[in-house]
């Protein structure tokens, strides 16, 4: 049984580099700077990473499907409307801290609608249509916001927002994410046994015990959770779900079970990676302004998605 | 043609410099002209676009300040006294700058003169430069009493790229209004049908050297050649500036 | 929550069909007891009601009772060894030795490294055979574990079956093939259309079996289509 442990060595390192590394220069900077704006971002990154790698884990194996990501159930959609809403309405203006509890609250309206449409015994399919009917509601009233953007600043910066970044991330942004985030990783990670079991199928897994419904009621809960508050605090991250378990799935085996707990560690490493690149080219390249961390993912995910893809091949 | 602006650049050149140990950073493209107008040798950072001839009217006065990209480490690395910014653009940031106590001052754009007014004398206040502040308010209220406010106003519409107008209650309009014309945009978006159907007296275009003008593709059209025309610099137009008297006086001969 | 249950007068209508007609039917320890009869006849669907799987009736216990779905797949390339493991599921430990027997028992100690996404279909039926047999239940519940495979596999599975109904275990199957049944049950029970027409042992059951796939017995003994 292959274990991650050696991979506890390589994210501290990556901790390290993060608080070294920043817009401002690499070396050890202002204490201010060190631990009011590199710290947050630092865990921020972790969090998120570690909660959509194991949401993606949980989903794939709850659904038996390797195309699952934390976004399919249309939850981190819902979140990132309400963010956008207290964004153009304004209220982020006044009161900070508005905008991330309005995504957590979309998380949460998304949460609710979702469980409602799916039924009162949501199976793998139902769950599925109805993320999808959440996610492109969500997105149409996203483009539906986009269009009444107030000037072109709001425009401009709702646009980066949506693809994501954890920049000038506070501490404050940490405590809010930091509650929903961890519950939903605890959540997940004791539905292990009950994802072995869902490989035989749904009823087959129902005559070994496992309650099927609320096992797939949970993993729509824990992601909301992880996922959602992710997506309210950083926007439109994504790949990280969808690729960490397929990675490891080729590694340490196909039990989904077995891949909650590496998705996590190896999400939070991955997307860490992901932001230094972002703060390196700023650094070395001529830009303005850091690229979105959801543009680096997605440009480092879609390889790995053709390597993937072609191990399917054979 | 740029007697307005002449005016306020004259300032910059005859008054000895505002507060030299005031450390200002800009985040906005309309604070940038803003703060190089009243208290250039404050401005210790300024946004990205400032030395843009086609967004800014102050771009080669921001030559020799340097740049700052919207990130909070690089603003805490100027070691400012004042941010200056307007609302959208660098919401994390100015939050991020904020829990970390830095004055961050975050103004609405003015859409219309009393407000530019009251926005001139707000940062003349901040930035200690009441006396530069005052003057600008007296140039640019003698430009707009030169203006003809004729009792039946023609009417005008401002026409930037893709057929959009600025809208009834913005800028644009309140500059068509001092220029004495009456602003005939109804909504944001206006077709070459609308224009053909109901043609205003004036078109007014913004334009910048460089600013892809495609507002002309549409003006093309040979049954518009009737419609009198006026060019503008585009950045007088973007931002509630002074810079916006010396619009619409370009717009009133 | 007992063992198998037993249903009795038990009527089922789903989708507006009657699935299931006034059907008695009490397992028997011991036995190898075979559920056959045409499609559609309710064979499935039985099953299901005695694993308690229909909604409405109460679900068995699931250390005592374990159940084998027709065309059982996994949906990730588990090892044999993995599958076998998610029998204990139910009494919630990680205990070898009885994952172990069934590999053994089903013939699958040098396979069981090996992904069953890679292992020919009669290898791979019997690890989900093996599965049913980790769990050490009291009752098996088998749909078709013999379809699509070939006769020697089929027969292979059947003698590990009897053999273990032989050893005190209550074992019903569900089978396509009669012929199957005259060979290794010790109880034959045909369905036709819902309803239960015959219920004995295999030889004696077997013209009520006939009838009901369309055939009959002539004089020389061989089985002949009914006239229309």
């Amino acid at each position: 049984m292959k274990s991650v442990r050696w991979a506890l060595p390589f994210l501290a390192l990556l901790c390290l580099l993060s608080l070294l590394l920043g817009t401002s220069g690499f070396g050890v900077p202002m204490p201010v700077i060190l631990w009011q704006l590199r710290l947050p971002r630092t865990l921020l990154a972790l969090l998120v990473g570690g909660g959509l790698g194991i949401s993606g884990a949980a989903l794939q194996g709850a659904l038996r499907n390797p195309l699952a990501d934390p976004g399919l159930l249309g939850i981190s959609g819902m979140a990132a409307l309400g963010a956008v809403i207290a964004f153009y309405w304004g209220l982020a203006a006044g009161f900070a801290p508005a905008l991330p509890l309005f995504g957590l609250l979309g998380a949460g309206l998304g949460a609710a609608a979702l469980l409602l449409f799916a039924g009162r015994a949501p199976t793998g399919p139902a769950l599925i249509l109805a993320g999808i009917g959440l996610s492109a509601a969500a997105a149409a009233l996203l483009a539906f916001a986009l269009a009444l953007a107030p000037n072109t600043y709001a425009l401009a910066e709702l646009t980066f927002w949506l693809l994501g970044g954890v920049a000038d991330r506070t501490l404050a942004d940490c405590l809010l994410a930091a509650p929903p985030i961890l519950l939903g990783m605890l959540v997940l990670l004791r539905l292990g046994p009950n994802l072995d079991a869902l490989t035989l199928g749904e009823e087959t897994a129902s005559t070994l015990g496992v309650p099927v419904a609320s096992t797939l009621r949970l993993v729509a809960l824990g992601t909301a959770l992880a996922a959602g508050a992710a997506a309210a605090l950083t926007g439109g991250v994504g790949f990280v779900g969808l690729i960490v378990p397929n990675l490891l799935r080729g590694w340490m085996g196909e039990r989904p079970g077995t891949l909650l707990l590496p998705s996590l560690i190896l999400g939070a490493a991955l997307l860490l990676a992901s932001d230094l690149l972002v703060r390196l080219s700023v650094l070395v390249l001529p830009l303005h302004a850091e690229p979105p961390l959801g543009v680096l993912t997605a440009l480092i995910g879609a390889p790995f998605l053709v390597v993937i893809a072609r191990r399917w091949g054979q | 043609m740029k007697r307005a602006a002449l005016a306020f650049l004259l300032l910059l050149l005859t008054r000895p410099q505002a507060e030299a140990s005031l450390r200002v950073v800009s985040l906005n493209l309309c604070t940038d002209q803003m703060l190089l107008l009243l208290a250039p040798g404050a401005a210790v950072g300024l946004s990205p676009l400032a030395r843009d001839p086609s967004l800014s009217a102050m771009a080669s006065e921001a030559a020799h300040v340097p740049l700052v990209a919207p990130s909070a480490e690089m603003v805490l690395r100027l070691h400012p006294d004042l941010v200056l910014t307007e609302p959208y653009g660098a919401t994390a940031t100015v939050a991020a700058l904020h829990a970390l106590g830095l004055k961050v001052v975050v103004l609405d754009d003015p859409t219309n003169f009393p407000q530019i007014r009251a926005t001139i004398i707000t940062l003349a206040t901040l930035l200690d430069a009441r006396a530069r502040g005052a003057a600008l308010i007296a140039a640019m209220d003698r430009t707009l009493a030169g203006l003809e406010h004729p009792a039946d106003p023609r009417t005008a519409i401002v026409l930037e790229p893709r057929g959009l107008t600025a809208g009834p209650h913005s800028l644009a309009g309140s500059v068509l209004a001092a220029a004495g014309y009456r602003d005939a945009a109804r909504s944001v978006w206006i077709s070459l049908e609308g224009l053909i159907a109901h043609p205003p007296d004036l078109l007014v275009l913004p334009e910048a050297p460089g600013f892809p003008s495609l507002a002309t593709r549409l003006l093309d059209d040979p049954a518009l050649a009737v419609i009198a025309r006026r060019p503008v610099p585009a950045s007088w137009m973007i931002c509630g500036t002074p810079f916006a008297a010396a619009a619409a006086q370009m717009i009133d001969r | 929550m007992g063992t198998v249950i037993g249903v009795t007068n038990l009527s089922l209508r789903l989708g507006g069909r009657s699935v299931l007609d006034r059907v008695d039917f009490s397992p028997a320890r011991g036995q190898l007891t075979a559920l056959a009869g045409p499609n559609g006849a309710g064979k499935s669907t039985l099953l299901k009601a005695l694993c308690g799987l229909l909604p409405g009736l109460p679900q068995s216990d699931p250390r005592r009772v374990a159940y084998l779905a027709q065309g059982a797949r996994a949906s990730w390339g588990l090892t044999v060894e993995e599958i076998v493991s998610l029998g204990r599921i139910p009494h919630g430990d990680r205990a070898r030795e009885p994952v172990a027997r069934a590999l053994a028992l089903c013939g699958l100690a040098a396979l069981a490294g090996q992904r069953i996404d890679r292992l020919s279909g009669g290898e791979a039926r019997r690890a989900m055979l093996a599965r049913v047999f980790a769990t050490e239940p009291e009752a098996m519940l088998l749909d078709e574990p013999t379809a699509d495979l070939d006769p020697a596999a089929a027969f292979a599975i059947m003698r590990i079956l009897q053999e273990t109904a032989r050893a005190g275990r209550t074992v019903i199957v569900v089978l396509h093939a009669i012929e199957l049944a005259l060979r290794y049950a010790d109880r034959l029970v045909v369905m036709d259309r819902g309803r239960i027409i015959g219920d004995g042992t295999p030889l004696t059951v077997l013209p009520a079996a006939a009838s009901a796939f369309g055939l009959k017995f002539g004089q020389d003994g061989l089985p002949h289509l009914l006239p229309e």
